[in-house]
């Protein structure tokens, strides 16, 4: 008899498992942990995985659990794409959550043909025209805008009324470092500041001198870097070594607790573009991200890629909530859900997310923070007027 | 009965079938490989053309490297010149892909060439540093042709037609793979019984005694580099069919060196090796990652732990060919066969 019960009991556990199953959304992940940009990509994914976890002990999608199926592609391309397909095919995810620019390129074609939402951690601005790319989303505001937001920083620090203000732009022969230059050339034009140098940094800085002093000849007050964390803090090296004055700017992937931490007291004075805050910064988001740190992996440290893993997840868990409630959990409800946010609020771990139906630009708020005595003050926050012409650009 | 196989004639001896029943096996073998999309999932599939393009292109760099003896790193760049050429004749030309796949073979054969005349003077590391410029002079020119290559942010390729029918998605796309890399197949297994591939082998043993003998040196080096840019313009136009959208990035310098590493653990100098090196290399990752994935749902720190693996096996795997089988995986499957064929009375 008690055999008989035990059996019942197994035999219900396994068919309540079955259930909950049925309940799991599935969503997929590609992660960068081992490539290049493995330094970031680590704590985004992290911050990815934790607060799927939080969402799912705090009631979940109306009630029913996100299930991330997740995997690192080494920043390789092919691998990336095929990792897309098992997460599309295979495990018939409802969404992605990508990463680098090469992958999310490579997959916009496909990823609208398949009506699949794909939120990358590439913040190119072409990938916000809905008319090209319907299911292509991202949280932060685009290079592009980070970018004018710069310039703009610069226009306003310039007190010299004499003349413009001269910047150079450093940036990679990629898709990445390329993405925001054409963008940043016609706006300096527009408010009077002078693009005198443009050097293309190779995917792996060793040592950044010749570039250094090519600029420095041609006199650029301001220097705008579009790399990543350690190719910035190589450049910076290098610069105060051959002890310029130049004023530095940086996006969102060549700045954060990262940067201080690589690059010491050369970031001094290093204004950059941060898509979300620091890790504990007070701003009421945080709590939960605080708190979920301090219950699982107190000893652990975390920065602001971590924290804009949350702020993906914070916006997407919402979109599949939506979608559910409408009764269309498909990749086209999904978007159509996004694409009813209106000024969403993520209590200040980046800035509130609005896209319609033909502007996918999530924000275009860009939050310029300075190094100051080794600590990343905020410096600026600037609403950058959404304009149609700029949709794309 | 023979104990063991004698080759009593030339004729015998040049076979590359040495039995029926080898030929047998292959023929069951091929079957039910073609048979294979209606059993593996889309992602194995995807892992399964990855593969077959793979070996084309390795068999490409090992006619090069393992026959007649010239190392290349221009490998990922000539792959991008067939990718392109690809797009370029699919996307802009409108051409089918009978025509297109051919004519991206043949361009980057003539590019090969182009690059391939420093070998003349050029030598073991020499030659290996030269290619290695062509493989950043074409980097550049494909991050800068925006015209034909668009630039860095890459070029769509529409997926081959046959009939009506498009051959999009990796079920499809594998019957247009798998008949190609059989026919190359042949063709190299058979390069090497005629004078041509016996010159590329006398080429890589000695080139002096082989100009002594009357061999062309240069006209032989260049006719190598030509045979195997071809085999791989041919893989970087399956590669373009594949991957939808192709920019510099699906082409780093990294796929040259994962291709020298599938000849080397495959086995330099033998067209099997170079199958059983793309199997190895291609699948390495796959098979880690799914190992590694299927833990990580119960210990989730394991996935950061365990992800970096994949390079350092990489590595590890070819030191420790080099070490205890330099002839590589080949040289390893013919022993064992050897064995069993004669078990249990070998001598």
């Amino acid at each position: 008899m008690k055999e008989t019960m035990r059996r019942i009991a197994a035999l219900a556990a396994v068919a309540l498992a079955g259930a909950a199953q049925a309940q799991e959304i599935k969503v997929g992940g590609i992660f960068d942990l081992t490539g290049i940009t493995a330094d970031v990509g680590k704590p985004f994914a992290t911050g990815v995985r934790d607060a799927v976890g939080w969402v799912n002990e705090n009631g979940g999608v109306n009630g029913k659990k996100i299930r991330l199926v997740d995997a690192d592609y080494g920043y390789k391309v092919p691998e990336g794409v095929a990792l897309y397909k098992r997460l599309v095919n295979d495990e018939q995810v409802v969404m992605v959550n990508g990463w680098g620019t090469g992958d999310t390129e490579a997959l916009k074609d496909t990823v609208t043909r398949d009506k699949m939402p794909f939120f990358s951690a590439s913040f190119s601005a072409h990938l916000n025209d809905p008319k090209k790319t319907p299911y292509n989303f991202f949280v932060p505001p685009s290079y592009s805008e980070a970018l004018r937001a710069w310039l703009q920083w610069v226009k306003e620090d310039w007190k010299d009324k004499s003349r413009n203000p001269r910047v150079a732009f450093f940036y990679g022969d990629n898709a990445y470092g390329k993405s925001p230059i054409e963008a940043g050339r016609r706006y300096a034009k527009e408010i009077g500041v002078d693009v005198v140098d443009e050097e293309i940094l190779p995917g792996i800085v060793q040592d950044a001198t010749s570039q250094l002093l090519n600029m420095k000849q041609k006199g650029a007050d301001y220097a705008y870097t579009q790399v990543t964390t350690p190719n910035f803090s190589a450049v910076l090296r290098d610069a105060k070594k051959l002890g310029l004055t130049t004023k530095w700017g940086t996006n969102v992937w060549g700045f954060g607790e990262l940067l201080l931490g690589v690059a010491k007291e050369a970031a001094e004075g290093v204004v950059g573009a941060m898509a979300n805050p620091p890790f504990g910064e007070n701003v009421p988001g945080m709590a939960k991200v605080v708190a979920w740190h301090q219950k699982n992996h107190p000893n652990d440290t975390h920065d602001t890629n971590y924290v804009r893993g949350w702020s993906y997840v914070m916006v997407w868990s919402e979109a599949l909530k939506r979608a559910d409630k409408a009764g269309k959990l498909t990749g086209e409800g999904i978007r159509e859900a996004l694409e009813t946010f209106k000024d969403f609020d993520l209590g200040g771990l980046s800035s509130p997310v609005t896209f319609t139906k033909d502007d996918h630009r999530a924000t275009t708020r860009v939050s310029l923070y300075q190094v100051q005595g080794g600590k990343l003050v905020k410096a600026k926050e600037t609403e950058l007027p959404r304009k149609p012409e700029w949709l794309g650009l | 009965m023979n104990c063991g196989q004698f080759r009593e004639t030339y004729r015998e001896d040049m076979a590359i079938f040495e039995t029926n029943f080898a030929r047998g096996l292959l023929a069951l073998f091929l079957v039910a490989l073609a048979a294979a999309p209606a059993f593996l999932s889309f992602f194995w599939m995807d892992v399964l053309n990855r593969i077959l393009i793979a070996v084309i292109a390795a068999t490409g760099l090992n006619i090069l490297t393992g026959f007649t003896g010239q190392i290349s790193l221009g490998n990922a760049a000539f792959l991008a010149v067939g990718a392109y050429s690809t797009a370029f004749f699919a996307g802009r030309l409108g051409l089918p892909f009978l025509l297109v796949i051919p004519m991206s073979g043949l361009m980057t054969a003539l590019v090969g060439m182009v690059f391939g005349v420093p070998s003349l003077r050029l030598k073991g590391l020499y030659l290996a540093v030269a290619t290695l410029a062509a493989h950043f002079v074409i980097e550049f020119t494909a991050s800068h042709w925006d015209g034909v290559t668009g630039g860095v942010n890459g070029i769509s390729v529409p997926p081959a037609k046959l009939g009506g029918l498009e051959l999009s998605g990796d079920r499809r796309l594998f019957y247009l793979v798998l008949p190609l890399t059989v026919l190359m197949l042949f063709f190299a297994k058979n390069l090497f019984r005629t004078k041509t591939g016996k010159a590329f082998v006398a080429i890589r043993d000695q080139d002096i005694s082989a100009e002594v003998m009357g061999v062309n040196v240069f006209k032989y080096k260049l006719l190598s580099f030509g045979v195997s840019s071809f085999y791989v313009g041919v893989a970087g136009s399956l590669v373009a069919y594949h991957a939808n959208i192709i920019s510099p990035e699906n082409f780093p310098i990294t796929v040259a060196i994962d291709q020298l590493g599938m000849i080397i653990i495959g086995g330099l100098g033998s067209i099997l090796g170079s199958i059983f090196g793309a199997v190895f290399i291609t699948l390495l990752p796959e098979v880690l990652r799914v190992g590694t994935g299927a833990l990580g749902d119960t210990f989730p720190k394991l996935i950061d732990l365990f992800a970096p693996l994949k390079q350092g096996v990489f590595g590890l795997a070819i030191v420790l060919f080099l070490l205890f089988e330099p002839d590589g995986m080949a040289a390893r499957w013919h022993s064992i066969r050897n064995y069993w064929k004669l078990y249990p009375f070998s001598y």
